[in-house]
């Protein structure tokens, strides 16, 4: 064990022994701000008189897994390794998720999940004092590892096929094409108008076809009803048009040998003729493949206790209705319902926390933003192919009411004895403009095509026609720019002389590069990763990051490899608000019922639970109490 | 390719095989090729283990099970020790070619066998603290420092003490794993077999709580999941250990022979006096095994030594020293006596389904004093009690202490090789085809004295070996990735 370092001699804040952290994700504090003013945010306008307001100085990036990643461990994410929702493997230049990864040390062995977030959390550094913890959905928890407590992962638990969350959509038209995360099903009913069809489980890993579970839809007792038969449970299940269905339990058998316990929910877009959207199959906690709760038993009795429940890393349909097959109405429905569900999971673990601490996370404040900006923003580019459809406007603040009302019962809910926070891990802004980082490294001359190739929507992702040999830099992820190195990329050209010039220099281009289209600086600075990190992770970072501007982001192809036409594009899609810029425009927000000095860190927050409970701070954690 | 064989004796197929919850099992099954493996006859520990290793018949090794008859005489039985066989073992195989192969409680292995790795011996072994186990010898002080006291078998497991012996079966099988898992991490080696005697142990003390068809059997009891609590813990022993792996192990899980219930036992001495074909001076008073029995020799035909099975001998004259059955007559008698055997009933009356063979139409030589009958009595689902003096054929206690299961004629085999081209289920495959299998897929010549065939006879596929990154690996890329709404 390290030693405690000097703060810890400072005695535990008087009379705390439980401390209770709600997370909201992606709260502004200038609209928290704004909404205090107005008088609508009576309890955190609470909050903020018995203890204070700040606005919490997020990481780079102000991404929810590098932020919350930072909460958790107090270091900065050179500490911990989560610099990004993507990273790269040099040797093959390809786009991974860099939240967890699966390991097969050799071919006997089943996978096992390895979570990439590391450095020492504090509830771990709690439980070398003896106190217990509850962690509920911390993103980067996953597979939950030992906890002296209880702990339900968050983001980074994949759905039943290994990604984030892969709906279906069912469809009698022909030649619907998949969009973004789901997998389209034509279906065709026989004379009868029944429908045998099925539900797309985990990949097999010999054929790499994914499992079936037959379903069969037919027609309910009205038009507008159908119903689904098949050997999960429930055998039947009633699906209504334009609502969410119970959830249907299902076993896959991937694999001569395997099962794959899931459950889904329908969304009834249309009973005749159908058009039927399936959400991703999330886990089913009495059984998940990988270790989603500790102790491992806890996902099940949370769903005897307070019934089934949402298990996937990230729940909210958000591609459901990007895609359009589901409507705003339809997913905040569906937000609706996973907020009333980590209510009661939060309520449930406050009615019985006696010592230590308690954390909860909300992710839907993130999502909702992320989907519903553009209505408060009637000129934003996305709203040309959406169309804005009224009634919207006042979708986020509503969100942050309901933020509002939740803080409200957890204060009254708490003791004199207890530190209440209630925290976001960044702000949020718009998005309305993309770059393109890798055809800007191209016109640079620091990215190069195969022969006879040029940036194009031809060119695809994954870096399809890009050619390694002559290439200098690259990018992917969300921000993060990659130097060419020789010996650590596969085809490396950059030599390790080269590489600090090269990276100034892009460094110096990148800052303040203007958006020729609007006049505006897209780009506010790109620094080395050796200026924001330090830790023994920093290796893993890209070796630049670029902050980009307000209502600026890197473009949807650069994220994974594209290299398409032109330096900047619209964001014409739904998903139109966005928080990965400069972090120092996207600070979150804290509130604490206690005093606290308001230059606050996402690094501090461990310290000060730490201190609050009177146990030692790791010295390797960066902040310092702030109570 | 290095090798691993896992032992684990008398593991059922349907348990083995059967059970979903042994997720390492799976992974290996979905890795590999498995199925129902046929022992050998009599389905017994000892020579089965042998036979497996030598690829030979148990008429071929001489050895008929733990108890053999040294020579003609009415002394009795001598009991087998690693001496018995020294028949080619594949692991003897592994060290002609200049390799390292462990051996580790594989039976008969006391006095240690000497093997070009390390070998420490099997559950015969008389007393760890007292005799050289190991060979070499001090490899047992690194055993004594891993894990104490090393325990080779679970002394008196017939016993009524359930809570002890669970209690003991798993302290011993822990520090074997432990010490296992020694090996495979911090020791050179190409061949590593090793074999868990508690499997065995656990079966014949807690059957009949776990089996619904036996008929002592009550639902609800509070020894239920003994038996599959430890099929579960057994696998993820297995899975450490597999941790331990490089990708070029082929990793071979397999048992000697299964396990069934046992209905009772059935007196064949007490039925062979009650036939006239065992003639006694005098009826014991008391139950007496059959060395205590004053048996009139001039008068006896056919006498039975108990145990799993029923080894009967003929009294024939010249061999025996007072054989009364004529040589010319030896073949009518044995064929009436087999028929006779045949015919054998439950206590219920009903044709037991015995089993009766002859030892010249099982194995391929028969060498030393083999047993004139081989007897199954009811399929094995009775056990044979050679003593006299219950009055009675059928008895439901067990003469040598409480035993509620049996030998099953197939084992079960999981078979995982790097690149090897068989998968799914394998029908038909017996316990003399692994080694030459295992030697096959691992490189190694197959010696003649193998009887057995190779499964993998086909050879090793030739895997394609991945040329950066296929369009399947960024399907399974973007599979991974999708749903994040922050991509493209």
């Amino acid at each position: 064990m390290e030693p405690p370092r000097a703060p810890s001699c400072l005695p535990a804040v008087p009379n705390i022994r439980k401390v209770v952290v709600v997370g909201f994700d992606g709260l502004e504090p200038k609209l928290v701000e704004r909404l205090i003013e107005r008088g609508e945010l009576p309890n955190m306008a609470r909050l903020r008189q018995q203890g204070n307001f700040a606005r919490l100085a997020t990481t780079c990036p102000a991404q929810t897994p590098v932020a919350w990643s930072t909460f958790a461990t107090g270091v900065n994410p050179g500490g911990h390794g989560i610099f990004d929702f993507i990273q790269r493997d040099p040797r093959t230049y390809m786009p991974q998720l860099a939240l967890n990864r699966y390991q097969q040390t050799n071919p006997f062995l089943p996978p096992k999940a390895v979570n990439l977030r590391r450095g020492k959390t504090v509830w771990d550094a709690l439980a070398d004092h003896g106190l217990p913890s509850v962690v509920l959905r911390c993103p980067c928890t996953y597979p939950a590892g030992d906890v002296r407590g209880r702990l339900l992962s968050g983001m980074g638990v994949p759905d039943l096929r290994g990604g984030l969350g892969t709906s279906t959509f069912y469809t009698t038209a022909e030649g619907i094409k998949p969009r973004e995360g789901e997998a389209v099903v034509r279906v065709v009913p026989d004379q009868h108008g029944n429908i045998a069809t099925h539900l797309l489980g985990p990949l097999n890993g010999k054929t790499r076809r994914p499992a079936e579970f037959e379903i069969h839809v037919q027609a309910g007792q009205t038009p507008d009803r159908v119903v689904v038969r098949s050997t999960g449970e429930p055998r039947e299940l009633e699906l209504v048009e334009g609502r969410w269905s119970e959830w249907l339990k299902v076993k896959f058998k991937p694999g001569l040998l395997q099962s794959a316990r899931g459950m889904v929910r329908f969304y009834l877009v249309r009973g005749k003729p159908l058009e039927l959207y399936a959400s991703p199959l999330n886990f089913d906690p009495q059984a998940p493949i990988f270790p989603i709760s500790f102790p491992a038993e806890y996902a099940a009795e949370l769903e005897s206790r307070l019934g089934a429940y949402y298990t996937a890393g990230m729940i909210e349909d958000h591609a459901g209705l990007s895609n359009g097959r589901i409507t705003e109405e339809a997913f905040l429905d569906q937000c609706g319902q996973v907020w009333r569900q980590r209510e009661a999971m939060l309520f449930d673990e406050l009615a019985r926390l006696d010592e230590g601490l308690l954390f909860c996370l909300f992710d839907t404040p993130d999502r909702v933003q992320h989907m519903f900006w553009r209505f408060t923003e009637p000129d934003h580019p996305a709203n040309q192919s959406a169309g804005l459809r009224a009634g919207f406007e006042g979708v986020i603040d509503e969100q942050y009411r309901r933020c509002d009302t939740l803080a409200g019962q957890v204060l009254d809910q708490a003791d004199e004895n207890t530190l209440v926070i209630a925290m976001s891990d960044h702000g949020f802004n718009s998005f309305r403009r993309g770059m393109h980082l890798n055809t800007w490294l191209h016109d640079q001359g620091l990215l190069a095509m195969k022969p006879n190739m040029r940036p194009g929507d031809e060119a695809g992702d994954f870096f399809h026609h890009v050619d390694w040999s002559r290439t200098k830099a690259y990018a992917l992820g969300l921000g993060g720019v990659y130097l060419n190195l020789a010996g650590r990329e596969a085809q490396g050209t950059v030599s390790a002389d080269e590489a600090q010039p090269l990276k100034s220099q892009l460094a110096r281009t990148l800052s303040g590069l203007v958006d020729p289209q609007t006049s505006r600086v897209a780009v506010r600075s790109a620094l080395a990763r050796e200026e924001v990190y330090r830790g023994p992770y920093t290796a893993e970072a890209p070796d630049l990051v670029v902050n980009f501007a307000e209502g600026y982001r890197c473009s949807w192809a650069t994220t994974l490899g594209g290299v398409p036409q032109g330096h900047f594009e619209d964001n014409t899609r739904r998903w139109a608000g966005d928080h990965i810029i400069d972090p120092l425009l996207v600070p979150g927000v804290l509130l604490m019922n206690r005093p606290f000095r308001t230059k606050a860190r996402l690094t501090d927050l461990a310290p000060t639970i730490l201190a609050a409970l009177g146990a030692p701070i790791p010295h390797a954690m960066e902040g310092e109490p702030l109570v | 390719m290095k090798v691993l064989v896992i032992g684990l004796d008398c593991a059922a197929p349907e348990l083995l095989l059967g059970e979903p919850r042994l997720t390492n099992m799976r992974r290996l099954m979905e890795a590999g090729c498995h199925g129902r493996l046929e022992s050998i006859i009599p389905p017994i520990t000892v020579p089965a283990w042998m036979c497996m290793a030598t690829s030979r018949d148990p008429g071929s090794l001489g050895v008929y099970g733990f108890r053999n008859r040294n020579d003609y005489s009415y002394d009795g039985l001598g009991i087998v020790n690693s001496r018995s066989i020294q028949d080619l073992a594949i692991w003897d195989q592994v060290a002609r070619e200049g390799k390292r192969a462990h051996v580790v409680g594989v039976p008969p292995n006391y006095p240690p066998r000497k093997t070009s790795g390390v070998s420490i011996g099997c559950f015969l072994t008389p007393d760890t603290a007292e005799r050289v186990y190991t060979h070499p010898a001090s490899l047992a002080d690194d055993v004594a420092r891993l894990v104490g006291d090393y325990p080779v078998d679970v002394r008196g497991f017939r016993t009524p003490y359930k809570d002890w012996l669970k209690d003991e079966i798993y302290t011993m099988t822990r520090k074997h794993f432990e010490v296992l898992r020694h090996l495979a991490r911090d020791t050179a080696w190409d061949y590593l077999q090793f074999v868990e005697i508690g499997l065995d142990r656990i079966q014949h003390g807690f059957w009949k709580y776990h089996d619904p068809e036996h008929r002592d059997y009550q639902p609800g009891n509070q020894y239920e999941q003994v038996i599959r609590d430890y099929y579960l813990y057994l696998d993820d022993e297995v899975g450490r250990l597999l941790e331990l792996l490089d990708e070029e192990t082929a990793v071979l899980v397999l048992s000697d022979h299964g396990a069934q219930r046992l209905d009772g036992g059935f007196c064949v001495n007490e039925w062979l006096f009650d036939q006239g074909d065992l003639a006694l001076h005098r009826y014991p008073d008391q139950v007496t095994p059959v060395t205590g029995l004053e048996i009139d020799w001039g008068r006896t035909t056919a006498w039975s030594e108990g145990g799993y099975y029923a080894r009967v001998f003929l009294n024939v004259k010249g061999r025996e020293p007072q054989g009364i059955i004529d040589p010319a007559d030896y073949e009518k008698v044995r064929d009436d006596l087999a028929v006779r055997l045949e015919a054998t009933t439950d206590d219920a009356g009903r044709l037991m389904g015995t089993l009766v063979y002859k030892p010249q139409q099982l194995y391929r030589e028969v060498k030393n004093v083999a047993p004139d009958l081989i007897v199954h009595f009811g399929g094995l689902y009775w056990r044979s009690v050679g003593g006299l003096g219950y009055r009675a054929f059928h008895v439901h206690e067990n003469d040598t202490g409480p035993d509620d299961c049996n030998h099953a004629q197939f084992g079960a085999f999981i078979l995982a090789a790097p690149g090897q081209a068989i998968h799914g289920e394998v029908k038909r495959a017996s316990l003399l085809d692994m080694a030459p299998t295992l030697l096959e897929l691992a490189g190694y010549d197959v010696p003649a004295s193998m009887q057995g065939r190779s499964l993998a006879a086909a050879g090793p596929a030739s895997m394609p070996v991945p040329s950066g990154v296929s369009e399947a690996d960024e399907e399974i890329i973007r599979q991974r990735l999708s749903g994040l709404g922050y991509i493209g």
